[in-house]
């Protein structure tokens, strides 16, 4: 700075009230001084003062500042998932997967882990309203009563019950008792995803999977089952005892795919094909129509697989195939043995048999329906057929609508209800492997709501509470001692007792591929008849991120990146290279996709390892209704879903870039993830790099390896920790920017030709750098390494300057451009984990290894007699989310630890080992092959 | 002009180093205004109220904890039962509404103290929290910043006691050379090592 006048000018412009007093550069820098000296105080403000509210009776057994742990259920369409809810004073703040349970093992699931945002969702509705207008319960429940009197008088005539998938055993209850009272009244249960219906699949036992464009390991409701069974069945591969094989065929790449031993690139119109393919090589009575030499090389060692495995194989074909298809794969399965061996059937359900949304459709505009009832179901955007339903709905004089949200089915009801959310309901319902489960409140609820329980309870004029009638289903469980043993652990019995099991189990498949061969929301059963082979072929898929729409309004989902394009907070038309060349498609270009007389518009994204003429299209975007973070984002691809006729792609001219977290999918000639053959290769021993310091590994020395050979990419580990640690999010726009705060990132890269790449999954947290280079960087000692191996940030001390980031060789430290946390609504506060500091403005943030659960582990073996901690005990949010086991930490100075286990197996490496940073966090190669016949 | 220099060096050397130690920042000595005039002088000294009688989490939990308002009830439905200047306290239980007391003794969010490990490790409740039998009026005893938590932690042998002797308020009357001889016992027992006891994450997340 110049003493000049122009100087001045320019002060006076930055600090106007400093430039009327004539300052000369000396002054102005003695000044600036003491403002810096000024600002430094900053840290030494007096405390506000809080207040302290303790209790007025403190419930038995509280004791503030310790976690309470309860048994209950997350309810994903209709199955019960089985989670452990983790409660500060009352406050619900983390979800695990029950440990004692064996669907879940202590897995979970992304969606699951979200459902706890999904609880303190700001965007839940909170009002009764009556065509729109607030109202209360008052009105609801007179209203309520009226529909009784007029069912009672009429037997219920021209009443229906429209729900979502129904699981809970009270539910179907309580609905069997309203169809007793009122005969002439209807349920019709809407799936608008095809599902596997009573059909279980054993991956544990499974020692050859043949997975037909079915994502078996993918999300869904049966995910944390079915990649929990992979989990141990590879596992078990790795410890030499039988084959974990899994061939996949399907026409865009899946977390199926990319975890299969071999993969092939088909057609959804060519399943039948392989299907038959591998039929007629088994021996059955089939007819395989030609295939091209990758298909029946594929078939070839598929089929040897499954004749290497009787008993033990599985082939499994996509639930929204028809059900023909269905049966050839289970006619193969029964010829191999496999039936009732890694294929299960659940005992169905007693109980009333729904009618569907179609036949629901149809009585509406026939004007047989007088009133309506939709219970937690949004046809009006969840389906193919939500305009019709919308116009149907149109013409039935009562609309009562009860949801979460007030979404686009609660916009056309006469009277809408604010449903309560699961994790503050009694409730009941059924696993994954068919076993009972209880589901308790874990908090009570703040929101003037009811649960499905209630509402129904109302319906039929029931003044017991939900407790009573869920107790009431289990008459068996009577005494109080018995009931609190099911609530301690969560499960009511292993599998649904005879007295609520219906006839013999139904053979077809149920779900979308019915037998009335219409499809109820999403199915395929007309691909193989309008999709001729020329041609372009759409597949429509419920979103990896916010499924079928139903998470659209949570950000933890809506910021999660999809595991395989990493694209988030909205939807695109996936197309293959191939395509993409043929039509000089860049990602991002905007293009018109139209079938069957429906169109959608988005931006293009290029997905390696789609088959060539595929198009791919997610689900649950483009939302109309459902909150400010639901509305606006992607396109709705429902219409599209049931659409028959010829695919056309249309570009409009223009660009809308796609918001993804990954810009880089190829390894570039470098080794990010490396690979070994078979089993009994290992990697190349890294000659040792020379180091100015000696290592220094004290004890405990904590660290992680990250197997990748399980991973597959699910996410559970990403949205496990942002629920622990508090990670915020931040949009679109911002992660446009490159500024996500996800403390762990899953990569996703791929090797090999763009058409037929083997893809990889890699978990990225923080590495632990033994030398790490962000520590050099930081020019106030923010970034910090404390003696037992963890590299920590010293919020307090951070000032911004971000040198650690740019120092940091695997980009794991996260900044905080924005105050991301302060103007939350009080709800979001709510969710926050107390033991994790909710960082500010303008400070760096990364992984600690979950040092919260490290030092209550610490601080807890130190009053309990200062006993060493032991191997296992220690648990990080990822690590207890992982479905397959893909993740341990541990103590690294102890040979014998798992972790150091994993260190020794062979497979090891660092990442970047070029850098010589010494990581904590190491990598287990991923194998090729599965066994010994590939 | 060298007067006004002198001023700013005058008030930088106010500002940097007297301001933050002032007990206008660290309010020791500054009695909080309480809706009820709880005495701990009274409870602790006259009655003999043992300090985890109402701060039942001390030894367990990381919050010390605050009595809820039934445990101020099961003495004071019998004694001073119809008290003006207990009202608010019948109000809580009449209402179920918490009393919204003003916090004495309160860290910073990114402080997490555990209060069950210090009492586990023999820390008087009086090394932090001072003669509470002599405040009529609940105050702040030491200045709740990290210079005070640090000098502790890089030589606890002083304040260390018996676990039986941790609620007592009076000085136990030991020598200082008694104290540490007692508290480096102790610190062998447990393996404390005041060398690791000033990292950051020991306190900090």
């Amino acid at each position: 700075m110049s003493e000049t006048a122009p100087s001045l000018v320019e002060i006076a412009r930055g600090f106007p009230a400093l430039a009327k007093a004539g300052l000369v550069r000396r002054d102005l820098l003695k000044y600036l001084g003491g403002a810096i000296a000024l600002a430094g105080l900053d840290g030494c403000e007096r405390l506000p003062n809080e207040e302290a509210m303790p209790y007025v009776t403190m419930p038995e057994g509280e004791v503030t500042g310790i976690a309470r742990y309860y048994a209950t259920i997350v309810e994903l369409d209709g199955v019960a998932q089985p989670v452990i809810g983790k409660t500060f004073d009352g406050r619900p703040v983390k979800l695990e997967g029950n440990e004692g349970h064996p669907a879940s093992g202590g897995a979970s699931s992304a969606f699951v882990q979200a459902a706890l945002l999904g609880l303190y969702d700001p965007s839940r509705s909170k009002l009764v309203r009556e065509n729109g207008e607030p109202g209360g319960w008052d009105g609801w429940d007179r209203a309520i009563a009226d529909l009784r009197d007029r069912n009672d008088r009429g037997g219920g005539r021209g009443f229906r019950l429209l729900t979502g998938p129904v699981g809970s055993p009270t539910l179907r209850q309580q609905i069997a008792d309203m169809l007793d009272r009122w005969p002439q009244a209807r349920w019709h249960e809407y799936r608008a995803l095809p599902d596997t219906g009573r059909e279980r699949l054993r991956l544990d036992q499974a020692q050859a999977v043949v997975a037909l464009d079915h994502d078996v390991i993918g999300p869904g409701p049966l995910q944390i089952f079915h990649a929990r069974g992979w989990g141990l069945r590879r596992r078990a591969f790795q410890a030499g005892q039988g084959d974990a094989l899994l061939f996949a065929a399907e026409p865009s790449p899946t977390i199926t795919g990319v975890t299969a031993t071999e993969r092939l690139a088909a057609r959804e119109d060519r399943v039948g094909a392989l299907l038959m393919a591998l039929g007629e090589r088994l021996g059955l009575a089939m007819q395989a129509p030609a295939l091209n030499s990758l298909e029946s090389g594929w078939a070839d060692r598929a089929a040897a697989a499954l004749r290497a495995h009787p008993g033990a194989g599985l082939v499994t074909v996509g639930p929204h195939h028809p059900p023909a298809i269905q049966a050839a794969a289970r006619a193969i399965d029964a010829k191999l043995g496999n039936l009732g061996k890694t294929r299960i059937t659940l005992p169905q359900p007693q109980g009333p048999t729904p009618g569907d949304l179609d036949a629901l459709i149809a009585d509406m505009n026939a004007g047989e329906v007088e009133t309506l009832f939709v219970l937690e179901a949004n046809p009006a955007y969840v389906s193919p057929r939500a305009a019709e339903f919308a116009a149907a709905l149109r013409k039935v004089p009562n609309r009562f609508h009860a949801g979460l949200h007030a979404d686009e089915t609660a916009m056309l009801a006469s009277w809408h209800a604010p449903l309560a959310h699961g994790l503050e309901s009694w409730s009941d319902g059924e696993a994954a492997d068919g076993s009972v489960l209880a589901g308790q409140p874990l908090v009570q609820s703040w929101l003037p709501v009811r649960s499905r329980v209630g509402l129904l309870a109302g319906l039929l004029g029931d003044g017991r509470s939900d407790r009573e009638v869920i107790r009431a289903t289990w008459p068996q469980l009577g005494d109080d001692k018995a009931w609190e043993q099911v609530l301690l652990g969560g499960v009511i019995a292993s599998a649904l007792p005879s007295s609520l099991r219906g006839g013999e189990a139904e053979e077809a498949v149920r779900g979308g591929a019915r037998d009335s061969g219409l499809p109820q929301g999403l199915a395929a059963s007309r691909n193989d008849e309008r999709r001729k082979t020329e041609g372009l072929a759409l597949i429509v898929r419920p979103d990896p991120s916010v499924w079928d729409g139903q998470f659209a309004s949570n950000p933890w989902l809506q910021e999660l990146p999809k595991p395989l394009t990493k694209i988030v907070w909205q939807n695109a038309v996936h197309v293959s290279p191939a395509l993409a060349r043929r039509r000089g498609l860049q990602n991002g270009d905007l293009v018109r996709v139209s079938a069957g007389g429906h169109a959608v518009e988005g931006p293009v994204w290029i997905m390696p390892g789609q088959e060539r003429d595929t198009v791919l299209l997610h689900l649950g975007y483009g939302r109309r209704e459902g909150g400010a973070v639901a509305q606006g984002m992607g396109f709705d691809a429902w219409p599209l879903a049931g659409a028959a006729g010829e695919v056309t792609l249309t570009p409009l001219g223009g660009n809308d870039p796609v918001c993804t977290t990954q810009h880089h999918f190829t390894m570039a000639g470098h080794d990010f993830i490396r690979f070994v053959d078979s089993l009994a290769d290992k990697l190349p021993p890294e000659p040792p790099k020379a180091h100015f310091y000696p290592r220094q590994i004290s004890s405990p020395a904590w660290g992680m390896a990250i197997d990748l050979d399980l991973c597959i990419g699910c996410n559970a580990c990403v949205t496990a920790c942002m629920a622990e640690n508090n990670v915020p999010t931040v949009g679109r726009e911002q992660v446009a920017k490159g500024r996500e705060m996800h403390w762990l990132r899953v990569d996703r890269y791929q090797q090999g030709p763009e058409d037929e790449p083997q893809h990889a999954f890699q978990p990225v947290p923080c590495m632990h750098c033994e030398n790490a280079p962000c520590e050099m960087g930081c020019p106030v000692n923010a970034a910090v390494h404390s003696p037992d191996g963890l590299n920590l940030q010293v919020y307090n001390r951070c000032i911004g300057t971000r040198t650690c980031s740019a120092y940091c060789p695997y980009k794991v430290r996260r900044f905080n451009w924005f105050d991301l946390t302060d103007d939350d609504p009080p709800e979001l506060k709510a969710v926050r984990n107390p033991d994790v500091t909710v960082r500010g403005r303008g400070v760096m943030e990364k992984c600690t290894y979950c040092i919260q659960r490290i030092n209550r582990a610490k601080l807890d073996a130190q009053k309990d007699g200062d006993r060493p901690i032991s191997d296992g005990e220690i648990v990080t949010a990822c690590q207890a989310a992982c479905p397959t086991q893909a993740i341990v930490f541990g103590d690294v100075s102890k040979t014998a630890s798992e972790v150091s286990t994993r260190k020794a197996s062979g497979r090891d490496y660092d990442l970047l080992p070029e850098a010589n940073t010494r990581p904590r966090t190491t990598y287990g190669a991923r194998i090729r092959g599965g066994g010994s016949i590939t | 002009m060298l007067a006004s220099v002198a001023l700013v060096l005058v008030g930088l050397t106010v500002s940097t180093f007297a301001y933050p130690e002032s007990t206008y920042v660290t309010e020791v000595g500054w009695v909080q205004d309480q809706p009820v005039p709880f005495s701990h002088k009274h409870h602790v000294a006259d009655d003999g109220i043992d300090c985890r009688y109402c701060h039942t989490g001390v030894e367990t939990s990381a919050d010390a904890g605050l009595p809820p308002t039934h445990t101020c009830m099961t003495c004071h439905s019998q004694l001073w039962n119809d008290a003006a200047m207990l009202a608010p306290v019948r109000k809580s239980l009449e209402s179920g509404q918490p009393i919204r007391w003003n916090r004495v003794a309160q860290v910073p969010d990114y402080v997490y103290f555990d209060h069950s490990i210090h009492v586990a490790r023999g820390v008087g409740c009086v090394e932090c929290h001072g003669r509470v039998d002599e405040m009529p009026l609940m105050m702040r005893a030491k200045p709740f910043q990290m210079q005070f938590c640090l000098d502790c932690h890089r030589d606890p042998a002083t304040r260390l006691r018996p676990p039986e002797l941790e609620t007592q308020m009076a000085p136990l009357g030991w020598s200082e050379a008694r104290k540490r001889k007692f508290g480096e016992q102790v610190m062998h027992k447990h393996h404390i090592d005041p060398k690791v006891l000033d990292n950051c994450e020991v306190c900090h997340r």
